[in-house]
Formats: structure tokens, sequence, C-alpha cells
């Protein structure tokens, strides 16, 4: 013990680690009410360093060329020693991302704490989630099978919509007037490097807003569930009378996240192809088209709008205006109150949102 | 029960579980990372004699390494392995001096594989080899 002593000494001289220890962890108070949904930004960091150290596995073997990749995926799966668990952890995580990610967005929502002064950890929030949706989108068309191909085909196309510059555009981002080799390269690179690196300094920054303003109040549990921040002055939300995030919240982080993992094993185990249709078992083929190709269940409700309209212009539109709404949502919302029973209009909103949203969804499974 | 107790108890069954979930994620890891035999990497190559004429070397992969057969000047054929035993890289055949340089570092062997000048600290290794109607056979 004396050597860990001395071992400790030598860092505590150098680093403050005493110091540092009580700012971050023991002396950082959270508000007494706080609650199981604050957790969900920790699953979160989890979900994403699995996916960086299965991505990074996934590399080893996988070849991005149009003639290898699906052999390569195929490979991975049933020749390489536990390919397979190492493929779908990556291939499940990605999807528990996307939910996990809308799960703390809806927590926001109707804890109000989006409210000022926090629009930047929202608006950074909103970005981090468009780019999750994106890696997601180019992680798709890796393995290069039927799914892959068509679902890219599918989801490129509709940005072609998009008046006088949509055809540039589609061509653009595919590498050519159709998805081939060329949007495999651009989608590889900006799936394993640019977004990754995006997402990193996005995180950077939703974590230094944190840090910066304070964690917010909930609203559940208090008589007064107002926003108190005046507007005049920088003023970091501190919590005197609080718990302590070591160890009380670090406890209840650790619970989410070993309730994350349950959920994540039991559909591994139980349903490991749950995200996977018998297209995504079929190389790529460009000249036939499978029937009812199907975007993956976050884009469904995109891809309902876009059938229902009468132009595709018009449900890229609906859709551009519904985003942009929800990227601006604390610069329209003022009212001081964050408890989401005494907000009747954004409860009616949001409710009737996520029930459309839902709906449009399972539409667009079944349409 | 005593609260300590319980704490210790609660301690250990969570440190368990961690070493547990850390050796269930370390045996995948290590047998995913680990080196995979290759089926293509030969046990015996067969060259014909032909390939390899009086003063010349045939260079080819035996077991995933580079090996070589040379025929000398005097028609005696010997197989070696052509990695240098200083710090691996592959040695080149000099015809006309009929010996073997490893550009590297400057590294010298005879046509037997004998260390003649710079760092190597052994000889090349021999490779045995068998020859009939016209084959060689290698390994």
């Amino acid at each position: 013990m004396a050597l860990f002593g001395k071992i400790y000494e030598w860092f505590e001289v150098r680093l403050g680690v005493k110091a540092l220890v009580e700012k971050q962890l023991t002396g950082y108070l959270l508000p007494r009410n706080i609650n199981f949904w604050y957790s969900m930004g920790s699953i979160l960091l989890v979900i994403l360093l699995v996916q960086v150290v299965t991505g990074i596995l996934l590399l080893i073997y996988y070849v991005p060329d149009a003639d290898k990749a699906f052999q390569s995926v195929n490979s991975i799966m049933n020749v390489v020693p536990y390919g397979w668990l190492f493929r779908l952890i990556h291939a499940i995580g990605s999807n528990m991302m996307v939910l996990f990610l809308l799960l703390h967005m809806l927590s926001v929502l109707f804890m109000g704490s989006y409210k000022s002064p926090r629009e930047l950890n929202w608006l950074s929030g909103f970005i981090l989630f468009n780019l999750v949706l994106a890696i997601s989108l180019t992680g798709y068309l890796l393995p290069w099978s039927q799914l892959s191909f068509w679902a890219t085909t599918v989801a490129t196309n509709s940005i072609g919509a998009i008046p006088y510059a949509g055809d540039f555009l589609v061509e653009f981002l595919r590498g050519g007037k159709l998805v081939g080799p060329p949007t495999l390269g651009r989608f590889f690179a900006v799936h394993v490097a640019l977004l990754p690196l995006a997402i990193a300094a996005l995180i950077g920054l939703h974590l230094f807003l944190l840090e910066r303003i304070g964690v917010s109040t909930p609203p559940f549990g208090l008589s007064d569930t107002k926003n108190r921040w005046q507007g005049n002055a920088f003023r970091y939300e501190a919590h005197p009378d609080g718990i302590p995030f070591f160890p009380n919240y670090l406890l209840q982080d650790l619970t989410s996240i070993a309730l994350y993992f349950g959920l994540f094993f039991a559909v591994l185990s139980f349903a490991p192809t749950l995200f996977f249709t018998r297209d995504a078992f079929v190389t790529a083929n460009p000249f036939q088209t499978p029937a009812h190709i199907k975007p993956e269940w976050y884009f469904l409700a995109n891809y309902q709008t876009l059938k229902i309209f009468p132009s595709e212009f018009l449900g890229l539109l609906v859709q551009g205006i519904a985003m942009t709404l929800l990227a601006i949502l604390p610069f329209l919302d003022r009212g001081s109150e964050k408890h989401p029973l005494k907000r009747p209009l954004f409860l009616v909103c949001a409710s009737g949102g996520i029930a459309l949203w839902i709906a449009l969804a399972i539409w667009g499974h079944y349409s | 029960m005593q609260e300590t107790d319980r704490r210790k108890f609660l301690g250990f069954a969570i440190g368990g579980v961690l070493v547990a979930a850390a050796g269930a994620i370390t045996y995948p890891l290590y047998k995913y990372l680990a080196p995979r035999k290759r089926e293509d990497a030969r046990q015996k190559v067969v060259v014909a004699e032909t390939d390899v004429p009086v003063g010349g070397a045939k260079f080819f992969e035996l077991e995933g390494r580079t090996a070589v057969l040379v025929r000398k000047s005097g028609g005696a054929l010997i197989a070696l392995s052509a990695v240098c035993t200083h710090l691996g890289c592959v040695v080149q055949w000099q015809q006309d001096k009929e010996q073997f340089l490893c550009p590297c570092h400057g590294g010298q062997f005879t046509a037997d594989g004998t260390v003649i000048a710079g760092p190597p600290p052994r000889p090349l290794e021999i490779i045995p080899f068998t020859v009939s109607n016209g084959s060689i056979t290698v390994g």
C-alpha cells in the first residue's frame, strides 16, 4: 500500500488529483430530484464507445471495394472467429444509438431542459442527432448487400426533389448518376473518418456546455417549476443542497448502463437479425431491384411522408420545416414553465408530433 | 446483516460481475485478432528442374515465408530460407558473385547460406528437398 501511496502522491503534487476529484466527482453536486432520464447521456457515451471499438475491429477485415465488400462482410460473419459477434454488436448498436438519442431528446423536451440559457446545448444535441443519422445511413451501404444498395438508392434519390440543385446534389453525393463503386468509396470515407471526427467534436462541445452552464433542475417533485434564469448575466446553475455525482449519481448511471446492456444483449441473443431483412444477405445487384425495399425504422416516417404528398418536393419541404422548427424550439418556446403538465400547448404539440411520427413509421412499414 | 457486510458483499458481487464481463469480452477479442492459419500457405513446393538453371536462383513462398532454390556453378542444388538472420529482410541473389546480399544492412552469405560479411548472426536456414523425374520438391 505504501507504493500506491507514493504513486498517488507523485500524481497529487503534479495534477492536484484530490482537488480535481472533489471538483468533478464528490463535490460535483446535482439536483436533489434528479431522475433516471438524466443518465441517457451516459448510456449514449457508452454506446458510442462500443461503436468506435467494434468499428475499428471491423476495419481490420472489411474491404471497401465494391467487388469485395460483401464477401469481406460475409467472411467476418462466417469465417473470422467471433466476427459475427462484433459485426452484430456494431449493427444493433447503431440502432440503439438512434433509439437512445430519441429518448434523450424526448426527456429534454418534456422536462423543459432545452429552455434558456441552454439553447446551445439543444442545438449541439440536435446537430449530433443528425450526424448520428448520417453515420447510420453511410454505414448502411458498406456491406454492399441488396438491402444496402437499394436503401441507399432510395435515400439519396429523395434529395433530387430539391428544385434546381437536386440532380446535381444527388450525383455529387453518389459520385455518379447511380449508386455504384464511387458511392461506396465516398460513404466509407465519410463513415469511418469525417463523421466520427465531427461527432467527437460536437460531443466535446455538448459536454463543455453542460459543464459551463450546469445541470438543469428537473421539474418533477418541486412546487416551483419555473425557469429562474433572468437572462441578464451569465449564471452557473449550482445545486448547493444537491447530491454528489460520485458515488450517488454514478451508481444511477451504472444501473442505467447495466439495464441498457440487458436490453442490448437480449436483442443480440434472441433477435440478432431484428434489423436485417433477407435482402441484407444477398450481394448487391444493380440490375435487380428487390420488392418492398424499406429504409431503417428511424427513416420510415420520412419515407412515408415522401410517399403521401403529391410531389416529392412538398414532402421534403414539410420534413425540412418540421426539423427546422425542432432545431429552433428553444428560441420559439420562451415560456419559463418547465413542467410538462403545466404546458398544455407544448404537451398537445409534442404528444401529437410523437403519435404522428409513430403512425407514419408504422404506415411506412406496412405500405 | 450488518451494513458493512452487505456493502462488502455487494462490492465483491459487482467486482465479480465486472471480472466475468471482462473475461467474456477478452476471449472473443483475442480470437478475433489472433493471426489465422493461412489456408493458401503451402507446406511443400514443387519446382521444375529447368526453372533453376546453373548459377541461377528461384524464389518462392513456403509456409508463408520466402525461400530460395540455388543451383551452384558445379550443378549442386541447395534450398535455403531467403529471410536474412539479421533483421528479417529478404536476401537477393548475385549471380555474378554466386553470393546472397541482404540490401537492408549489407549482410553477405555464400550460396550455401554461410555468413561472410555484415551483421547477420547466423547462416541462412537450410531447407530439405528431394529431386525426382525433373521436379524438385521443397519442404
